[in-house]
């Protein structure tokens, strides 16, 4: 099935690519398809020197064919008929980052066909060691496959998922370098199967496989994180990388097991010929398939991991996007919008403003405070006093426990001291302090505020006296008050443990 | 903190002494320009700069008197701006300055060289104050901070393992943190602990040293550990 879908969607794939050269592109991808114009329609326009060397270096100057030119041949190379009629829209074929073993091929064909991946490689697989047609297949839809659509700012997506913009799809970049690299593979590998006979090309399957996997892994090279460097190293060569910029050991085993792998090819030719005398002709056939393979691959091969290897990372990045997306939009933008309502209240955009700082700095600094502990509970009894009250409450602590019935007891004398404090003590800042260590739990909450004669007041204060200082008892812990006239309050609660 | 009733008019305080010279360093423009416009009538700010990179040749040039200094900045954080800074220039006196309250970036700071950590929210005077403080070549503890050093400190340690006195807090270290903690001033400390406020401040300076030059590995294990929990 594969091998029909392939076949059909070749040669429609490069007619649209050819067709994408005449002016008329009727898709909208003015840009985009003109682009590609100028540089196949009209070679004279730039010399080819220019042009190729811009393809070696280039990251943006490779050209540019309209991408929805060919995901939309793509699109119609598959018939319309197979579609499943429960699923309301079958996913774009395109080649899939996520879980790839090559060049995301496979998952990207199985999830756009409803199939078992494990069924499409093994298409793929058995195809190959049938004239190497799998291999032919996979490299050219590696080639023209889009990459899994880019990542988009979160608020975008949602707005195009929500119809709210006009979708414009991105561009889709191939280069010449990629179509001769393949055009060279496809024509090396055919060349050696009529060479040895009856398109039985199992003898030098092994061998040219052997070579191929040294040459990759030799080009494998350009592909670490230190490419970017490397390509520096050899003046913007991408391949002249490996063998020019320094790699450490691993790059130097590599060259070799590459080299060694190539070795083999040689080895086992010879070896199943037996003949020495066929020797030069092997040498050609394979130095000519792998100078091709080689050369006119490597830039193509590490232009396209690259795009992989930050396809996936995008991949990564976008999920943890979307949640801050979400996130914003729940919390900050909404603030902003009632901080505006009520401009004219400063004290109340204070308090949206403390409210919002707070989340937002717990959001992205803050510690994931588990449900049951004295620091959870204090935090949050901190912060609901912060936001009925509009005064800041400072909280620090140091060590934390378990709650219990004492020790939720403690946090509502705690919750009721903050209270009082901002209710009565004018103060502008509470700060809460808590230590946990073996034998006892401490609570302290302080203001600056005006504060009071404890001897005539604490007595008679209901709020003092029974939430917090009988509270304290009942449970085995005490409560001081330390306050007097003009030099604020500091309540001190202690729990033993 | 209550101590810039000590001096209500920090213009006064910085007039005696001549203004404080101050870079500031930040990657947000907005609040570059704010902190200027606070401060900028009670000390000289004498250099700006938004990388760190450009950072360290701003303060190598202008020498000033405290750096301000962000904690998350583009080129390496403030980290990377105190290590070569301090290469070249050990003397530099920086206070850390940011929106995070995380323990590894207070610790992490403070471990590179920072003599105290004050977060953005702190207002005009205090952090004249706290510039003050950093700049006679005290350390400026925030309630937060603090906390961390006590938790970070704390008997959670095998004290079998602890064989250096660089790992250990004295009882009286412990108590000004603890005050301090519990929002109290240093002048305030001083009252409740019936010593002066020159003495707060040596305690003080003291964990501070301790803070850096610890090479206990627990420490900055129990900042980045902190976060999992």
């Amino acid at each position: 099935m594969t091998a029909t879908d392939s076949s059909q969607l070749e040669p429609d794939l490069h007619h649209s690519e050819t067709g994408s050269a005449q002016p008329a592109s009727a898709d909208g991808q003015s840009t985009a398809a003109s682009d590609a114009t100028s540089d196949s329609g009209q070679p004279a326009a730039t010399s080819p020197a220019s042009s190729a060397g811009a393809a070696d270096s280039g990251q943006q100057t490779a050209l540019p064919v309209s991408g929805a030119a060919l995901r939309a041949s793509v699109a119609r190379a598959v018939p319309e008929d197979r579609a499943v009629p429960e699923e309301t829209e079958r996913p774009r074929a395109t080649r899939v980052a996520e879980g790839a073993w090559l060049g995301g091929v496979c998952t990207g064909l199985a999830r756009h066909l409803g199939w078992p991946l494990i069924a499409v490689r093994v298409a793929f697989v058995a195809l190959a060691t049938f004239q190497f047609i799998g291999v032919i297949a996979y490299g050219a839809l590696w080639l023209l496959l889009p990459p899994e659509s880019t990542v988009k700012a979160p608020g975008l997506e949602s707005a195009s998922r929500a119809g709210m913009r006009d979708e414009s799809r991105p561009k889709r970049r191939v280069d010449w370098g990629m179509l001769l690299a393949l055009i060279a593979l496809g024509v090396g590998l055919l060349w050696i199967m009529q060479n040895t006979g009856l398109g039985i090309s199992s003898q030098l399957f092994w061998p040219v496989a052997f070579a191929c996997a040294g040459a990759a892994l030799v080009w494998r090279q350009a592909d670490s994180e230190r490419q970017k460097r490397w390509r520096d190293e050899a003046g913007g060569k991408a391949w002249l990388a490996p063998f020019v910029a320094r790699g450490g050991w691993p790059s130097l085993v590599r060259v070799i097991v590459g080299l060694g792998l190539v070795g083999a090819a040689f080895g086992i030719v010879l070896a199943q010929r037996g003949e020495i005398s066929h020797l030069p002709e092997v040498m050609a056939m394979t130095m000519l398939a792998l100078a091709g393979v080689a050369i006119v691959l490597a830039p193509w091969l590490h232009r396209s991991r690259t795009a992989l290897n930050q396809a996936r990372a995008e991949r990564v990045r976008a999920d943890a996007r979307a949640d801050m997306a979400a996130h914003l939009h729940d919390s900050v933008l909404q603030t902003l919008a009632m901080i505006q309502r009520q401009a004219d209240d400063p004290r109340a955009v204070q308090q949206l403003a403390r409210r919002q700082e707070r989340e937002l700095r717990n959001w992205l600094y803050g510690d994931e405070l588990h449900e049951a502990t004295l620091k959870a509970a204090l935090t949050a009894a901190a912060a609901e006093v912060e936001d009925e009250r509009g005064v800041p409450v400072e909280l620090v602590t140091v060590g934390d426990c378990d709650t219990s019935e004492a020790i939720q007891a403690l946090v509502r004398a705690a919750r009721e001291a903050m209270v009082n404090a901002a209710k009565h003590s004018g103060a502008d800042k509470i700060d809460v302090y808590a230590e946990v260590d073996d034998e006892s739990v401490e609570v302290f909450v302080r203001d600056r505020g005006k504060g009071f004669d404890v001897e005539t007041v604490a007595e008679d204060r209901l709020g003092v006296k029974g939430s917090i200082i009988d509270r304290m008892a009942r449970h085995g812990g005490s409560a001081t008050i330390r306050s007097a006239p003009g030099d604020g309050t500091e309540v001190r609660l202690e729990l033993k443990r | 903190m209550t101590e810039t009733t000590d001096h209500p008019s920090p213009q006064r305080a910085a007039a005696e002494r001549g203004p404080y010279r101050v870079v500031i360093v930040d990657d947000h423009a907005m609040f570059r320009t704010g902190v200027r416009a606070e401060i900028g009538r009670s000390v000289a700010v004498v250099g700006e700069a938004a990388d760190a990179e450009h950072a360290i040749t701003v303060i190598l040039q202008t020498q000033p008197d405290v750096v301000l200094l962000d904690v998350h900045l583009p080129g390496g954080g403030g980290v990377e701006v105190i290590r070569k800074v301090h290469e070249k220039n050990p003397d530099q006196k920086f206070l850390a300055l940011s929106v995070s309250d995380a323990a590894e970036d207070v610790i992490g700071v403070i471990r590179a060289g920072a003599r105290g950590y004050v977060t953005k929210s702190i207002s005009g005077t205090e952090l004249i104050d706290a510039i003050r403080r950093v700049a006679e070549g005290d350390a400026v503890f925030s309630p937060r901070l603090a906390g961390f050093v006590l938790d970070a400190f704390s008997g959670s340690i095998d004290l079998a393992t602890v064989d250096e006195d660089l790992d250990r807090l004295s009882q009286r270290e412990r108590e000004v943190l603890r005050l301090i903690a519990r929002g109290y001033a240093y002048k305030e400390v001083a009252k409740e602990l019936f010593i002066s406020i020159k003495t707060v401040e040596t305690h003080v300076s003291s964990v501070l040293r301790k803070l850096q030059l610890s090479n206990r590995h627990q420490l900055t294990r129990w900042a980045t550990d902190r976060r999992l929990v």
